[in-house]
């Protein structure tokens, strides 16, 4: 008959939940943890984390309405030429695939000029990537971007990445310089 | 905990700093009032456009100016353009 006292072991479980907080504490200020970006995450830290963003922006992102026109010219234009001065460096262009950001960040930035792996609709991968755009990871090298750009401004954005993995080098090069075009020398 | 925290709070403005100085490398410098590429373009068959694609309405909205000065003399169809531009893809949109 020594079963039933284990279940009330109150103190036992209390004393085991100091125990863990001190040993986590003592972790911490140890210095043993390699902080290093070159240094890689074990595959169950990888799993818990993708999954832990995925399910957050999953559901973060749920409710946001998706303006029904991303296809537009304009936008491609815009959302070409931010994307080309703020993204290109880690999410790579046409022609390019790897740059100091892609090889040093960790986790690795995606490459946006892959076609989109992953079987979610246009719709919600729209609502996604608005989302991270102007929020952010934490705790990685994506920046907010909604601090200082509106949101049409992300949706335009949007609807470039949407197009961009079909982009050769020659038309982002057209959709995305800023200047305007020169007149033809006679 | 903190110090975890804390470090990231150090981490993400040092990344975005090492960006701004990347921004600032003379070949990105290069890029910054890139004129679009048009030559390429005028090369295109304009039969085998498809003008319903957003992608080439956009390309030859970048590249009208261009495209235009072949025939026309500078200054009068730089006016033009300026306003015209809007009009331009509301008819290509209408056209189909
Ligand atoms: C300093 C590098 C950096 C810059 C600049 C940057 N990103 Fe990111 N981005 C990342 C990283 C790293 C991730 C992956 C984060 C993760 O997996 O936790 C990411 C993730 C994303 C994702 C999610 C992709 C997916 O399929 O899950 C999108 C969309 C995105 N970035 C868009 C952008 C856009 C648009 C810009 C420019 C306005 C931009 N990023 C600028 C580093 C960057």
């Amino acid at each position: 008959m020594t079963a039933p006292r284990f279940l009330p072991c109150i103190k036992c479980l209390i004393a085991a939940l100091v125990i863990a907080i001190a040993a986590a504490l003592a972790f911490i200020y140890s210095g043993l943890y390699p902080v290093g970006a070159d240094d890689h995450h074990t595959p169950l830290t990888y799993w818990a984390l993708e999954t832990l963003r995925e399910r957050s922006v999953d559901r973060a992102s749920s409710g946001i309405e998706v303006p029904a026109d991303l296809d537009r010219s304009e936008r491609l234009l815009a959302g070409g030429a931010d994307y080309n001065d703020m993204c290109a460096g880690c999410h790579l262009k046409p022609g390019k695939d790897e740059s100091d950001f892609t090889l040093g960040l960790n986790p690795a930035p995606p490459n946006l000029t892959q076609p989109h792996q992953g079987e979610e609709d246009l719709e919600s991968r729209a609502q996604h990537r608005f989302w991270v755009i102007k929020h952010g990871i934490k705790a990685s090298g994506m920046p907010a971007w909604g601090p200082n750009h509106d949101d049409e401004r992300i949706w335009s954005m949007v609807a470039f990445l949407r197009r961009l993995p079909e982009l050769s080098p020659e038309q982002y090069q057209v959709l995305t310089a800023r200047g305007s075009a020169e007149a033809p020398h006679h | 905990m903190t110090y975890k925290t804390l470090r990231w709070l150090a981490v993400l403005p040092a990344l975005i700093l090492v960006l701004a100085v990347q921004a600032h490398e003379p070949s990105e410098h290069m890029e910054e009032a890139e004129k679009p590429k048009c030559s390429e373009m005028k090369d295109m068959d304009h039969a085998e456009m498809d003008m319903d694609d957003p992608v080439m309405q956009a390309m030859m909205k970048k590249c009208k100016q261009h495209m235009d000065k072949k025939d026309a003399d500078s200054k009068e169809s730089e006016h033009r353009h300026s306003e015209s531009d809007d009009d331009a893809t509301r008819k290509s949109q209408h056209d189909h």
